[in-house]
């Protein structure tokens, strides 16, 4: 089972009048950080809201660890969380109702679920604002208590939307802490960036997606190697070039 | 010729196409936002206008007769103006909350150099036109009737309601901000609201409270209405509160004095009160923001099952939502006369209580089943979890029901301690009636945004009428089941309560078969 990929995605098509993924094959492996790349309406979030099972492919395959998204897609969607880049919160609540729903939905016993929540929020510096309603979090805070929803099951795959979108210098640093103590722990992290120089620090490989396409995949430095070397910047203006 | 860049004419024609954008209300066959109301609509409200046109013109015709100053007439346009007067009233207040606290634009134009004075004017010119519009369109027939028959005297309603709704307008704007002084922007919301509900609402509740009183208080009130229109009294026939009448009637002076009064008021409140207006929405905009801690201590329980996760997630959310609260409850406010039924007489009116709490509970029932199930706040977090759908929703379903059962056990208690076999039948048409509105949009609801709660309606036709069906139908089963706990029932009441029944559920079949599907 070690050599089970994270995702595998083969052919995968989805539509919206054009394609905006047009028969994507990719392999993420297990405990690794990925980063997907691309211009603005290159794919990525619809991907990952189709990995997901928040849409269903109109051709394609999707497997999570091994489970087929779309003939088992409850036992797939148990082993990964997704992080839009709206965070997706509830006004009304407090941090720890919060957790305390999200953890219900993943059914997640409460031995395990009210110790992991305090070490979140006491990780991302939430636990002082434990008794406010989320409606007056700012941005940030906002961000970081759904990462926390998100790895209150403790998720072998981390799927995140530009999860460092309207973050500062502190919360970003948390998150990515936070990430990359995901990965050393054996869990895998996807994400979707424009920040290039966060897909250059954290990420073991990066895919760069054009028009629903995988168009390069590989660590940095196959990328410079494919085009003749510069900065990730440089690689990826000139991968996205249009022909 | 158009107004200058950044001049108050300038501005108002901004407001007056954002206003008839919205009007539009929805989108086009293609899924766009539409930018005008369509042209069957247009069409519709040309044809109701000319059908009032003609209802006027006969009205006219008839009191062609009556000079302005007789007492019956003046009587009856002061009636029609104080109803117009507190409808009026209410559409300000909950404008003028409106364009202080829901308007998106304000922090584009404050930022602007637009001087507050001009975009307060414009906003207060605006409560003014949301006020006089709908009366405008419903009164004017008569002037143009009037003018047709050559009585011209008529044409003073268009002055008489305009300072009408410039007062309405000033007297809501500086009842709101006297409101968000006094109470902060955050509560300003929601006693805005219910003051607006209830200025609406307090004529019908007048009129319910009078017919529903016993003849000795009725007999009580008569005689007190007659003193105070004495020759001597504040309402003789000379008297100054008759002024508005008298200017809708077309009498120079008084409209003279109304129009020059209207001005005035506007003039004072635009210049004296425009500061206070950014105050407030300095106050509006840092309310949302302001860290909002609720009292007592940290109450969680991880580990509940499912279905009782989702039901206390519900029950928060609604529960700590003041405004929506207030929304939903104050929607009952026109079936408040049902309370006086319960002490009108010592005899026990089994049908109309019966019939009343279904309409009720079905309505709150439904509101809540909307909040619960088609105003979710994150779909994506419930379809991207590995938790059963089915599960979800039916939480959702119980989350909505059970208030509203829990709401009404106590008179449903009293009624079987009265009449036991009334208060079953009750009991049973009621708990039905609710779990059929619940239902309804179990099956029907489509998603939206729980700040969209006053214009549901607009976005399911077929699921409201579904609803009132439900409603309705159970209503009627309560009422002949009622009868027929304390008198035999007829032929002809047990074929209507065999209808009922077979609409009831015809409309849940109906909804069931109209259900939309679920990814």
């Amino acid at each position: 089972m070690t050599h089970t990929a994270a995702l595998r995605l083969a052919g995968l098509t989805k539509h919206f009048g054009r394609p905006a993924v047009d028969g994507l094959d990719l392999t993420v492996r297990r405990g690794e950080f990925y980063a997907l790349l691309g211009p603005n309406g290159a794919g990525k979030t619809t991907t990952l809201r189709l990995v997901t099972g928040l849409l269903a492919p109109d051709r394609g395959s999707i497997e999570v660890l091994g489970i087929d998204m779309t003939t088992a897609p409850a036992a797939a969607k148990a082993k990964l969380a997704y992080l839009p880049d709206d965070p997706m919160l509830y006004d009304k609540l407090k941090p720890f109702e919060y957790l305390e729903f999200v953890a219900g939905l993943w059914g997640v016993r409460a031995e395990a679920a009210e110790p992991r929540a305090r070490e979140l929020l006491d990780w991302l510096d939430l636990t002082r604002h434990a008794h406010e309603l989320t409606e007056g979090f700012s941005r940030g805070m906002k961000q970081k208590l759904a990462l926390a929803g998100a790895l209150i099951h403790d998720p072998e795959l981390l799927i995140l939307d530009e999860p460092l979108t309207g973050l500062d210098a502190g919360a970003a640093r948390q998150v990515k802490d936070l990430l990359l103590a995901h990965v050393a722990k054996g869990g895998t992290v996807i994400l979707t960036t424009h920040i290039l120089e966060v897909a250059e620090r954290l990420a073991q490989r990066i895919g760069i997606i054009r028009q629903g396409r995988l168009i390069a995949e590989g660590s940095l430095d196959e990328l410079r190697a494919q085009s003749q070397g510069g900065s990730l910047e440089d690689v990826f203006l000139h991968l996205t070039a249009t022909p | 010729m158009s107004a200058a860049p950044g001049s108050v004419g300038w501005l108002l024609r901004h407001e007056l196409r954002m206003a008839w954008y919205n009007a539009a209300g929805g989108k086009d066959k293609g899924g766009a936002a539409r930018r005008r109301p369509g042209n069957s609509t247009i069409g519709l409200m040309v044809l109701v206008w000319l059908v009032l046109h003609v209802v006027a013109w006969i009205a006219v015709r008839s009191l062609a007769g009556l000079g302005s100053g007789d007492p019956r007439i003046l009587l009856l346009v002061s009636a029609v103006l104080l109803v117009v007067l507190t409808f009026m009233l209410s559409t300000a207040i909950k404008s003028s909350v409106l364009v202080m606290f829901e308007r998106s634009d304000l922090d584009l134009l404050l930022s602007s150099p637009l001087p507050s004075r001009s975009i307060f004017t414009v906003r207060l010119l605006r409560v003014t036109l949301a006020a006089a519009a709908l009366y405008l369109v419903l009164l004017a027939p008569f002037a143009h009737a009037g003018l047709a028959l050559g009585q011209w005297r008529w044409i003073g309603i268009y002055p008489g309601v305009l300072a009408l709704a410039v007062l309405c307008a000033c007297a809501a704007m500086l009842l709101t901000l006297g409101l968000v002084r006094m109470l902060g922007a955050r509560r300003t919301r929601v006693v805005g609201q219910i003051l607006g509900a209830l200025a609406g609402a307090f004529l019908f509740l007048v009129s319910q409270a009078f017919s529903l009183s016993s003849r000795d208080a009725q007999g009580q009130a008569r005689e007190f209405a007659i003193a105070l229109v004495r020759q001597d009294s504040v309402l003789a026939a000379d008297s100054l509160l008759w002024m508005p009448a008298r200017a809708v009637l077309g009498e120079p002076v008084a409209m003279l004095v109304m129009v020059l009064l209207a001005c005035a008021v506007f003039m004072l409140t635009a210049r004296f009160t425009h500061r206070y207006f950014a105050h407030g929405l300095q106050q509006a905009a840092s309310s949302g923001r302001a860290p909002a801690a609720v009292k007592g201590t940290l109450r969680h329980r991880f580990g509940r099952s499912l279905f009782q996760t989702v039901v206390i997630k519900e029950w928060r959310l609604t529960a700590r939502d003041p405004q929506l609260v207030s929304q939903v409850l104050l929607q009952l406010l026109y079936l408040l006369p049902l309370a006086f039924l319960v002490f009108r007489n010592a005899e026990l009116q089994v049908q109309a209580i019966g019939a009343g709490l279904v309409l009720l509970c079905s309505s709150l029932g439904g509101a809540l089943a909307w909040i619960a199930l088609s105003a979710e706040d994150a779909p994506d977090l419930l379809a991207a979890s590995p938790a059963s759908a089915h599960t979800v929703r039916r939480a959702k379903l119980a989350a909505a029901v059970m208030p509203v059962l829990a709401l009404v056990a106590a008179p449903l208690l009293w009624l079987v301690w009265r009449s036991p076999l009334a208060g079953l039948v009750t009991c049973v048409t009621v708990s039905c009636a609710v779990f059929g509105a619940g239902l309804v949009v179990f099956w029907c609801g489509r998603p939206a945004q729980r700040s969209n709660f006053k214009v549901r309606g607009k976005g399911g036709f077929v699921m409201n009428m579904l609803e009132l069906g439900n409603s309705l139908a159970w209503a009627a089963l309560a009422w002949l089941l009622g009868g027929a706990t304390v008198a035999p029932m007829s032929g002809l009441a047990m074929l209507g309560a065999a209808g009922a029944l077979f609409g009831a559920l015809l409309v849940l079949l109906a909804a069931w078969l109209m259900r939309r599907p679920r990814v």
